[in-house]
């Protein structure tokens, strides 16, 4: 960013700007190993490693009945303050996902 | 990463290198498949210059030197079939 | 840096570290170093019967890399202080993935 003074604030120059203007919001995080995370982002880094407060965990997992037919079960998992580690990210969107 | 749009694929000349590639599709709508056969498609804005010219309009906001990318109006296929769409989206560069 | 520095302010607090392998450790954090690696104390393995591997460990050094999620004590999080710090270290790496 050549011009990082005025620009800074608000504008979405690089990707993870759009992080940046979601601190202290509610952030949808999509994770490997089928797992999401919905809470207050309060920090990140450029590795993606973020804090989050308030978090919602959901843990979708495939389950196989007697007869092999498979079924998707969600776990859902609370915490107050949570670290993820980057390497785990996928996604991060500003709002909710419909 | 793979640009579907046709209207500007002749804006790309050959021999141009792969960052200068990846500057020139910022603003247009792309397709973004991971590793994991998750694909993501930047799709429908407001008010772009190209939205007038394909009815599919999805933007690309910004790619970093770590092929991060910020994605609006983003729509996430899993085999094929449409999932969920953001808003906006923020896609990690490495995941390998 | 920021993350190195965050969790060096909650040395001697008790923490929970799940990692990627679905293990989860509680323990006293002692020390923490660049990449995140981990050394806790009077360490306690939540799911025993399941990971009875540990049981008979009191201190545990965690590699940085297999950490999923870090759970912390939400009472000695500044919030505030962590997203000016992440909006800091933004303005200073910004451009270097360029």
């Amino acid at each position: 960013m050549a011009d990082a003074g005025e620009e800074e604030a608000t504008s979405v120059s690089e990707p993870l700007d759009l992080v940046r203007l979601s601190l202290d919001e509610i952030v949808f995080v999509k994770l490997r190993g089928d797992r999401e995370l919905k809470g207050r982002l309060h920090a990140y880094d450029s590795h993606c490693n973020v804090v989050l407060g308030d978090v919602e965990e959901t843990i979708y997992t495939i389950e196989e009945d007697e007869e092999g037919e498979e079924t998707v079960k969600t776990i859902k998992k609370q915490s107050e303050m949570l670290f993820v580690r980057g390497d785990s990210v996928v996604l991060i969107s500003p709002q909710a996902p419909s | 990463m793979e640009n579907h749009t046709n209207a500007n694929t002749s804006a790309v000349p050959d021999g141009k290198d792969p960052s200068a590639f990846l500057s020139e599709i910022i603003g247009v709508p792309v397709t973004v498949k991971l590793h994991s056969g998750i694909i993501y498609k930047g799709s429908p804005v407001s008010s772009t210059k190209y939205s007038d010219l394909i009815d599919q309009t999805g933007e690309l906001q910004s790619v970093d030197g770590y092929m991060n990318i910020a994605l609006e109006k983003c729509q996430e296929y899993v085999n094929g079939q449409l999932r969920r769409t953001y808003g906006d989206a923020f896609v990690r560069g490495n995941n390998g | 840096m920021l993350f190195f520095s965050f969790f060096k302010t909650l040395t001697n607090h008790t923490i929970t570290v799940e990692l990627k392998n679905d293990i989860s450790i509680r323990g006293t954090l002692k020390s923490v170093d660049q990449y995140l690696n981990i050394k806790l104390d009077d360490i306690t393995v939540l799911d025993e019967l399941r990971y009875p591997h540990l049981s008979s460990v009191k201190n545990i050094f965690i590699r940085g890399s297999v950490v999923r999620y870090v759970h912390l004590p939400a009472a000695e999080v500044d919030r505030g202080l962590l997203e000016d710090a992440s909006r800091r270290e933004a303005a200073n790496q910004a451009g270097k993935a360029k």
